[in-house]
This record gives structure tokens, sequence and C-alpha cells, in this order.
């Protein structure tokens, strides 16, 4: 079977190159959760024929697809079974080469960034249009932006709370500058202490987070101990006296997806608790 | 040899102490953020109170202090034993792969542990169990009379497959438990719990209990097995005391800190250099020594970024790796002799 499903690969997408980009694609390789997500949202959950590991566990929606490998180990062969029209991928180190091995024979690759908000929307966009969905990617970006603006306006007037985002303890990882959740965390009202520091996850020290004496914790690691007793150690952290440590579920929050302003309604109302339900 | 006085003792074991309690000070003055010496002094002087200086120094700085301290007494104690029990130069817990098997350990309970109903309690045993089985192996393959090429291959050899199964359990693990097993295989000790402080000293001391009488007598095993047995050494209840007390120290040392690498090398190596090869001396100079190198190491890992950490294995393996070459420059001619 491998050779001649591979020359069928091969004509395939020999047939396809000079058209690529006019053709919505009909057999799309998902290798990373938030972009199959984007793409399900989208509408186009019919055209994906495989997806990673992780979209296959996370998204009850594609559960039933082949799954292609994980986000460090996509099998390169089990990709060319599907004969996919067109593979996305996030970029990073470990995908950067099996791009070069798919483009080298010939199935279109789309590498969409999503670390920063502006890239999160641009690659909703670019597969929106890729899948034939523009209309609907159009609508979803015009959504988020419409909730970023209301969101902004409303926090405007309230106090900035000085908040770190805390993705996992031990190792102690935050979020710094410039990602999409920096942005979210701006938008809903925070002062981020960590966008000192360039990268937009950095690993920091127990001893920055605490001579950053942050106002709010938002504790989105997976840790099973609460993170009111875990932060307790260190009681001179104000997010601690003023019992101002929380939870935040790290798949609704944390990981790029199609909708971030749900997200961000919840930052928002962790940020500054509506008025009902901020009594001690 | 020189003959070893208590005079002589006495006086290098009281320029270790004050070297340690100069690498306390250092550990527990600096860090990533500026706090005033008068500042870490008062925290320290009056523990009720609150404040971030106080969490700083004493909730951050001395937890580590005391763990970096006994991580490094413990490598480096297991680094002499190793060494004068298998009369290999280059022995050390983590060329050994005693280490790696340690780790192995701890990450099999760590990755899969979760599955089969085992809490994060349960890293520590399996991480002692690793490297006792380790040095079971070892003694295995390479038998009692092993040429130390043969034993140095063997731990090579176990260093692979144990880093191929760290790897392999990596695997099976979400991408969180990932970021944790890099650091344990690097080493660091970030992550510092109370709970497991108290193993790695009740073996550090456990360990010295039965190094310090028996040290003695690892001066005639150094002189070959045979001479030590005509000599009145029970040589093979000492090389099985020691090596289940070293294996259990390095098994504590690495379920806190991971793969902390080449410690008990350099310490051990420079301490002969610098006081003699007396085994009633060295034992308990190297776990002085082993601890303040170990702290002044993190110390440096934990300031030298700013705000970011760097992991404390990197910069022992950094400074560790030359020093082998150097000493295995030294030692070839004895070492692949026949």
């Amino acid at each position: 079977m491998p050779l001649r499903s591979l020359a069928a690969v091969l004509l395939l997408a020999l047939a396809a190159l000079p058209a690529a980009s006019e053709v919505p694609a009909r057999r799309v390789v998902s290798l990373n959760p938030s972009l199959t997500a984007t793409l399900v949202a989208l509408g186009a959950g019919a055209q994906l024929v495989g997806v990673d590991d992780y979209s296959a566990r996370q998204q009850s929606a594609v559960r039933e697809l082949p799954a292609v490998g994980g986000l460090f180990n996509p099998s390169l062969e089990a990709i060319l079974g599907l004969a996919p029209d067109l593979v996305v991928l996030v970029p990073s180190a470990q995908q950067r080469d099996l791009r070069a091995r798919l483009e080298a024979l010939g199935v279109e690759v789309l590498e969409l960034p999503n670390i920063t908000l502006a890239e999160l929307l641009a690659s909703i966009q670019a597969l929106g249009a890729r899948v034939g969905r523009e209309a609907a990617a159009r609508e979803r970006v015009r959504e988020i932006q419409s909730a970023w603006r209301a969101v902004g306006a409303a926090s405007a007037a309230r106090p900035r709370v000085r908040a770190v985002l805390v993705l996992q303890r031990d190792p102690l990882y935050v979020v710094g500058r410039g990602s999409f959740i920096d942005s979210m965390l701006a938008t809903a009202g925070a002062e981020n202490p960590a966008n000192v520091f360039a990268e937009p996850y950095p690993r920091v020290s127990l001893e920055w987070l605490i001579a950053a004496a942050p106002e709010l914790i938002l504790d989105a690691s997976e840790d099973p101990e609460e993170p009111r007793d875990y932060w307790a150690r260190w009681p001179s952290l104000p997010a601690v006296a003023t019992g101002s440590v929380h939870r935040i579920p790290a798949s609704q929050v944390t990981l790029p997806g199609p909708f971030p302003e749900r997200a961000l309604a919840l930052l928002a109302e962790a940020i500054h608790p509506a008025p009902a339900r901020s009594d001690p | 040899m020189k003959v070893l006085t208590a005079r002589h003792a006495a006086g290098v074991l009281a320029v270790l102490a004050l070297a340690v309690a100069a690498s306390v000070i250092v550990g527990l003055a600096a860090g990533p953020s500026s706090l005033s010496v008068r500042e870490v002094v008062s925290a320290l002087l009056a523990p009720e109170t609150q404040g971030a200086a106080a969490d700083i120094v004493l909730r951050v700085r001395l937890p580590r202090v005391v763990l970096s301290l006994l991580v490094g007494a413990s490598l480096a104690v297991a680094g002499v034993l190793f060494q004068a029990l298998l009369r290999n130069p280059l022995a050390d817990p983590f060329v050994l792969g005693v280490s790696g098997g340690a780790a192995l350990g701890g990450i099999a309970v760590l990755s899969l542990g979760p599955a089969v109903g085992l809490s994060h309690a349960a890293v520590a045993p399996a991480a002692f169990a690793g490297a006792l089985a380790t040095t079971l192996l070892l003694g295995l393959v390479s038998g009692s009379r092993a040429s130390p090429t043969s034993l140095l291959l063997t731990g090579v050899v176990f260093n692979a497959f144990a880093s191929a199964g760290i790897v392999f359990l990596a695997s099976f693990a979400g991408l969180n438990e990932g970021a944790g097993v890099f650091l344990w295989l690097i080493g660091s000790l970030s992550n510092v719990r109370a709970d497991v402080t108290g193993w790695v000293a009740l073996f550090l001391f456990a360990g010295l209990a039965c190094a310090l009488p028996l040290a003695r007598n690892l001066n005639l095993m150094t002189l070959g097995e045979e001479t030590a047995q005509q000599l009145g050494v029970d040589v093979v209840r000492v090389q099985r005391v020691l090596l289940v007390a070293a294996s259990l120290m390095v098994g504590a040392a690495v379920s806190v800190a991971g793969l902390v690498g080449f410690v008990g090398l350099i310490i051990p190596h420079l301490l002969r250099l610098l006081i003699g090869p007396d085994h009633r001396l060295l034992v308990p100079s190297a776990a002085l020594a082993g601890g303040a190198f170990l702290l002044l190491c993190d110390t440096a890992a934990r300031s030298l970024l700013g705000g970011r950490e760097l992991p404390v294995g990197a910069l022992t393996s950094l400074a560790g790796g030359p020093v082998f070459l150097w000493l295995l420059r030294r030692h070839q001619q004895r070492i692949f002799a026949p």
C-alpha cells in the first residue's frame, strides 16, 4: 500500500499546487489543539481528516478522527497516509523539520503562530480563508474584538490590580510580556508585574514573585494542592493576606483557541469580582 | 601517607566549617531581589515578623540554603565512598549511573504513579530503590574484581539506558510534567519541601554514621582488597554497608534535586589534593566542602539571571565536565594499564 498511496499523495499534491490558495482545503490535518478547536468553531470540522494526540484527547468533536502523534513527535507517515491537502501547525523547533519534509513531498503546510492576540486573530482569519469559511472567521474575529473593547471599557474606570498568572508552580512559570494572556490581563484591569520579562512565558524564581508583591494570584497550574493552601506558605504576599488567590481552569484560559473572550470574561470576573459576589 | 594528627584534622575541619558558614552568609544575603544586609539580618533575628523580607529570607532562601548543603554533602560523601570502594578515581554517583537510576525510579513514579494511585510521596522511595538497584547492578555486572574500565563502561551504558527510560516515560506524561522532567534531568533545587529536607538530612547523617567508623578500613582497602583482608578488614561487609549507605544518600539527594552532576567528583579530588587521601578526614571534609560548593553554585543559579532561575545542575556540570576530563587525562595511564 505505501508506494501506491504515496504516489497518489504526490500526484494529488502536484495537481493541487498551482491552485493551492484558491480552492478550499478539503482534507486538513491539524497538529495543534488550538488550531483544531478553531477549525471546529468555524464549522470546518468535517474537513478535518486527522489531528494530533492532544486534540484527540481534549476535544470530543474530533475524538473519532485518526491521531497522528503528539505535539513533539508527529508521525510523517501517519500524516501522509491520510492524504491531506493541507497541514496546519504552530511553529516550534520540533515541527520545523516536519514542515520542511511535508513541503518537500508537496503537501501544503500552513504555519500559524499563536502567542500574541494579533497572531491568534490572524490565525483564525488565515484558517477561515484556507478552508472556505471566511465569513465565519471574520464574524469570530469581530466578536472577539468587540468583547475586548467592552471589557476594556468596563475595567478602565476601576483601579488596576497587581496580578500574577501562574502557569505552573514547580518549576515556576508565569505569564510574561506579549502573549494573548498578557493582553487579556491588561484588558481585564490587571497590571502584570511579570511583563518586565521579555518572554511570553518566563520561568521565574519564587523570590522574584514574593518581591513583586502581587495583590492577586491567578493559579492555572494543575497541581492538586489548593492554591490558597500552597501560596499561604508565604504570608507576606498581599494576595494571600486578602484571600485573593484563585484557581483558574487552564484549559479555558491559557490555551489559545477560538473563544478567547470567554477566558477574558473569566479573568475580568477574577480581577474585579461583580459586587454581588465580592463580599469576603 | 602522612600521619594524621588530631590537631591537623581539627584545623582542616575548622577551616572548612568556616567556609560553610561564609557560604551560608552569601546564600542568605544574595538573591534576585535587592534586600539590604540589614533587612536580611532583622528577618533572621525576628523570625515572627511579617513582610516580604521575612518571606524571602526565611521561607525562600533559608530552606534552599539548608537543602543545598545537605544535597551537596550527600553527593560529595557518596563520591568519596564510591571512589574508595571501587578503587576508581573517576567513580561518582553521576558517572556511575547511580544518580541516573535514582532519577529513573523517581520519574517512573512521577509519570506513571498517578495512573496506579501512587502519590508524590512515593517519588523519594522510588528514587532510593532506583539508586540501590543501580548499585547492585553495577556490582553484579562488573563483579568484585572489576577493572576500573569495565565499571566506567557499565556506568556509561546504564546512564544511556536511564536517560532513554526517562525520556520514554516523559513521553507518557503530559506537557506540564515534561518541564518537571527536564529539571530532574539537569538538576535543580527550586522546589523545596520541608518534609523531603528531613529525609535528605536523615540519610546523610545515617550515611556519615556508617562511613566514619569504617574510614580506617577504607584506607586499608585502597591498598587492595586482599591486602586489606590480610590486615583484618571484613572487606565484604564494609563494601556492602558503605555501598548501601552511599546509594541511599544519592537516592535521597536525587529525589529532591534531580541529576546534579559531578559534585561527587570535583569535591573529593580537590580535597585529596589539598588535605591528602586519609578517609578519616576526607569523609567529614567532603560533607562540609560538598555542601558549601553546591550552596554557592545554587546561590549563583538563582541570582545570576535576575528574576529568572537557572538550574543548578547546569552550573555544576559545566564546572565538572572539564575537571572530569582533566582527571581522566591524569589517571589515564593507571586506568588503562593492564
